[in-house]
């Protein structure tokens, strides 16, 4: 992989693991550090403060806590913009203007790494990425809780839980209206979640900063199914749709690409780095053809056998063009079935500048626009193979 | 630092490429950390057009194409030649991964069947005869396998220290394995002289008729189900 292709991957990942900390207004959320004393006024039991005219010792502890915590953050922010001008110095450009993406892609140039897991390679992130958000006081001076749940231990995933389960007594309880009034529901309103699928433990426990086990993990994804299922859920949407993350972006119907003509008059598509296994090549697809292939400058007999030949016309019956266009490749690299998966992906990538939109559907319905990015596992020490273990012996 | 000797080690061996396939090789290759598998949220490809066909006719399609899908694997195609069970049966087949000459065998068997047939047929006198004889080795194999399939099954089951022989339902997935298990089983016992392709047409025409040997070991094990009635309350008990 290039440097650029991975400069144009990591973007989209941070982005996609800084989602969740972007709904910044969720309400289960106490963690946004509101103004001190706005709450206390508000939630502070005079009569007792009076009692006592003291801050209770888990409010002072708190307040040490917090105010050593801030410090760090400073401290550490203090460091990655230090960090950053050094690394904008090295790299020569304009230490103003040098944004994470240019931290990312200094890293990755000045440190390179082997290391099979991304996670223990070198990196520089901001510090709020790295050390995760904490709560703000969840008691007041008196040290009487905010929450009414405060004593459950984790009181914004009860909430969560309480919440659903009230949405489904109102919906059982709308529900019995609707039959008694014997009036049709209304065909407008349902919730379409195919594109979407529930946030995963971690982001939950991101949206609610709130650690939660697997078990209660699992009751969320129960409660939130059974919510879901009700013919009524729509009226909820907005509650069902904060714990759903979509599924990664359908990029095949958008930038189609416009073929360009050659001096024949004839169109044209390249679609260059066809990957599969570990192989790769470029497809070229030419518009009115007579479905003539050619692969390395030889014709659909440069594979051996029957299973890759059916593998590169794939495409080519699928959408009905065996007869209408010429391919001609250029792959190197892997074996017969990495090629001719590489050549198959790249004839449907590119045919879809010359499909209607109807077959454009149906095409990733089958699959084949999708890029196979599985590679060889690697074998691992201690074992003859990926997942093989030698024979169990007692002793 | 492996990295950018191989960087440097791909440059010096493509220099001497054409301009092509060095542009293509000039980028850094490095083996990153990559899923072995797509995650669950992935649905399976529908791929063949009869079952798109019923996808449209459903009005299905427009949500299914919202969701991601996985690719098909090698050997799947939406070519006409393609089917689910042939390749199941060549799976089976197969030794060491070798797919490629496990599909010429079941290919030749499938050519044999074809042979026997058409000569079957040219030797057959009235029409009525001639219709009756099927020429198509897929449809063979299909009938073969299906009248392979056993109804039951014996499950040991250990009560007071004594292991029974329980008879029970068997699921549809295992009972399509037990047939193509015991086809390609009984063609093993052959002579050396005999080659697979040809042992194994002549067992799938067999058990196609409801004869051979295959269909006699199905018909044994409904046997020693039902001899083996008294034990069922095992199951549960």
């Amino acid at each position: 992989m290039s440097l650029i292709g991975i400069r144009q991957i990591i973007p989209a990942a941070t982005k996609y693991f800084r989602y969740p900390l972007t709904i910044g207004t969720f309400q289960y959320c106490t963690r946004t550090t509101s103004d001190p004393s706005n709450v206390l006024n508000d939630l502070t039991d005079w009569e007792t403060l009076n009692k006592k005219k003291k801050i209770s010792k888990a409010m002072k502890a708190y307040l040490e806590r917090a105010k050593e915590h801030d410090e760090f953050m400073k401290r550490q922010q203090f460091e990655y913009n230090i960090g950053k001008r050094h690394l904008a110095n090295m790299m020569g450009e304009d230490p103003e203007l040098f944004t994470q993406k240019d931290v990312e892609r200094a890293i990755e140039y000045l440190f390179p790494s082997g290391i099979y897991d991304p996670a223990a390679r070198p990196s520089m992130r901001p510090p709020e990425d790295v050390f995760p958000a904490r709560k703000a006081a969840e008691f007041d001076e008196a040290g009487r809780p905010h929450h009414c749940l405060f004593y459950t231990g984790k009181p914004n995933f009860f909430k969560l839980l309480h919440d659903a389960a009230d949405h489904l007594q109102q919906l059982y309880k709308y529900e019995d209206q609707v039959i008694r009034k014997k009036a049709t529901p209304d065909p407008n309103g349902n919730l379409q979640l195919g594109g979407s699928m529930w946030v995963n433990k971690d982001q939950l426990e991101q949206l609610l900063v709130e650690k939660i086990s697997d078990l209660e993990y699992d009751n969320f994804k129960v409660v939130m199914e059974r919510l879901v299922s009700l013919p009524y859920s729509y009226r909820y949407k907005d509650f069902i749709e904060k714990f759903r993350k979509p599924l990664a972006v359908q990029k095949f119907a958008l930038e189609i690409p416009k073929p360009n003509y050659d001096e024949e008059g004839r169109a044209y598509i390249t679609t260059y780095e066809c990957l599969r296994k570990k192989a790769r090549g470029d497809v070229t697809i030419r518009s009115p053809g007579t479905g003539k292939i050619t692969i390395n400058k030889k014709d659909i007999t440069y594979f051996d056998d029957v299973q890759s030949r059916e593998q590169v016309l794939f495409p080519l019956i699928f959408t009905g063009m065996q007869n209408r266009v010429d391919v001609e490749c250029n792959v190197e690299g892997g074996g017969p079935s990495g090629q001719s998966g590489a050549i198959r992906w790249g004839i449907a990538w590119g045919l879809r500048s010359f499909v209607d939109k109807d077959m454009l559907q149906q095409m990733q319905v089958a699959g084949l626009l999708t890029r196979d990015h599985r590679r060889r596992e690697r074998k691992k020490p201690g074992q003859p193979g990926a997942r093989k273990k030698p024979t169990w012996k007692k002793r | 630092m492996s990295n950018v000797l191989i960087f440097f080690y791909r440059r010096l061996k493509n220099s001497s490429f054409n301009s092509s396939t060095r542009t293509l090789s000039k980028l850094q290759i490095r083996n990153y950390a990559k899923a072995t598998s797509f995650p669950d949220y992935y649905q399976n490809p529908i791929f063949r057009k009869e079952d798109q066909v019923k996808l449209i006719a459903d009005s299905d399609l427009k949500n299914r194409a919202t969701v991601p899908v996985k690719p098909p694997t090698v050997s799947e195609t939406s070519s006409v030649y393609f089917d689910p069970l042939v390749n199941k049966v060549i799976n089976h087949v197969m030794e060491k991964g070798n797919k490629r000459l496990a599909r010429q065998l079941v290919e030749k068997a499938f050519e044999n069947i074809k042979r026997k047939q058409i000569e079957r047929y040219h030797l057959a006198s009235t029409p009525e005869e001639k219709a009756k004889i099927e020429l198509n080795p897929k449809d063979i194999l299909y009938k073969a396998v299906e009248n392979c399939k056993p109804l039951l099954q014996l499950q040991p089951i250990k009560r007071g220290g004594i292991t029974y022989q329980v008879p029970g339902p068997i699921t549809e997935k295992r009972s399509l394995f037990l047939a193509i298990k015991w086809l390609l089983e009984t063609t093993d016992e052959k002579e050396r002289t005999v080659h697979f392709p040809e042992q194994f047409a002549w067992e799938l025409l067999e058990a196609s008729n409801n004869t051979g040997k295959v269909v006699k070991r199905k018909q044994d094990l409904h046997r020693q189900c039902e001899a083996n009635r008294a034990y069922a309350h095992y199951r549960w008990q």
